[in-house]
């Protein structure tokens, strides 16, 4: 009796982990792609770590908060399985900022009021030196765990298809300078 | 100003700029390097096959647990960093506390209980000197851990600014587990 209620606890444990242990594929994935981990933020509600993107020309870093929806209980992952939002930022530094450019983001900034990034559409921000491209996911978590053949390169696709698309909207905006740090 | 004035002065801003760059990267790098050790351990241990199930971190401090279920064991890792100001890992080093525990799952419930009532008289010893071993054990998953604290500097496992001396990271990590199994199996007579 006392090792099923331990057998019970245990699969309960493992459920409500799911999102954590889709971060521990986030970590290694974007470690194998050249990108350690510098920051991390975690609660009950969400996980936030960003990353340092040191061979990236254009990213300063990019960050991923892992934020779970569903799925906390064994009858909703059931129902409508474990859905989270993956929210993606890659951020350009721009070295040196002048009073003309922070004019002309603002501009970009009035126009982004209106757009929803859960849409799955790319959210410009400036902040000061910085340009930040967001993007959010919908994501079923269970499918970037398990088996690591199959999950692994799934979840590498999902972040290289997101980090280039982020890249993207970014570029327009990098001006290179003598003073790039790697951050 | 002629060219020449003008050129010097602006080679001077340059310079201020870059080196205020510099500075500010140095600040930064000093308070997330603990963090680079922690997704250091996560990287290793995931790839090692162990699964993330555990994370918590509130900036300086960080604890995170993996679940290794076809052994039915567990890893607990917790790091918290003593040096976040600049000062004073400049002049202490980058030093950190990094807890270990290792545990397995039992199924005998009397010896789980056994492990908790050594973590209560545990509790009573303050172990603020390292090298100290903790049984723990958690009555409602069943599992049984042996943990200790060490005093380590997060630069030897830095091979540069932003790279991790991953053989090193593993090989101590993995030594510290050995030594806790072996322990954890002689206490509970297995």
């Amino acid at each position: 009796m006392l090792k099923k209620l331990m057998d019970f606890a245990n699969s309960r444990e493992m459920r409500e982990s799911r999102d954590e242990m889709v971060v521990g594929e986030l970590v290694l994935a974007m470690a194998q792609m050249g990108m350690p981990a510098t920051r991390f933020l975690a609660g009950a509600d969400a996980q936030q770590v960003r990353f340092s993107t040191p061979h990236d020309p254009l990213l300063h870093n990019v960050a991923v908060i892992v934020d779970r929806k569903t799925g906390g209980g064994a009858l909703s992952e059931a129902v409508i399985g474990s859905k989270a939002v993956i929210t993606m930022t890659a951020e350009i530094k721009n070295y040196l900022a002048d009073p003309d450019d922070l004019v002309g983001m603002w501009r970009t900034d009035f126009a982004n009021i209106t757009r929803m990034p859960l849409l799955g559409q790319v959210k410009l921000d400036h902040q000061l030196n910085s340009v930040l491209a967001t993007k959010k996911l919908i994501v079923e978590l269970n499918e970037y765990i398990g088996d690591p053949a199959v999950a692994r390169p799934k979840l590498v696709a999902l972040l290289q298809a997101t980090i280039a698309e982020l890249s993207q909207a970014l570029a327009p905006y990098k001006k290179h300078s003598p003073f790039e740090v790697d951050g | 100003m002629t060219d020449t004035v003008t050129d010097q002065n602006e080679a001077i801003f340059v310079e201020l700029v870059a080196g205020s760059w510099k500075r500010h990267a140095e600040i930064t790098r000093n308070t997330q390097t603990d963090d680079l050790l922690v997704g250091a351990i996560i990287a290793s241990s995931v790839n090692q096959g162990w699964a993330l199930i555990d994370l918590g971190s509130s900036g300086s401090s960080h604890m995170l647990r993996f679940d290794h279920a076809a052994s039915r064991t567990r890893l607990v890792v917790e790091v918290h960093s003593l040096a976040e100001s600049l000062a004073t890992a400049k002049v202490i080093g980058r030093l950190a506390n990094l807890e270990i525990g290792f545990g397995m799952r039992v199924d005998n419930f009397s010896q789980v209980f056994q492990a908790v009532k050594t973590e209560i008289k545990s509790a009573l010893l303050v172990a603020t000197e390292p090298g100290v071993i903790t049984v723990d054990g958690d009555l409602s998953t069943g599992y049984v851990y042996a943990q200790i604290t060490l005093l380590v500097d997060l630069d030897d496992y830095l091979t540069g600014p932003l790279t991790v001396d991953y053989a090193k990271l593993q090989a101590h990590i993995g030594a510290v587990v050995h030594s806790l199994n072996k322990y954890l199996h002689g206490r509970l007579g297995q």
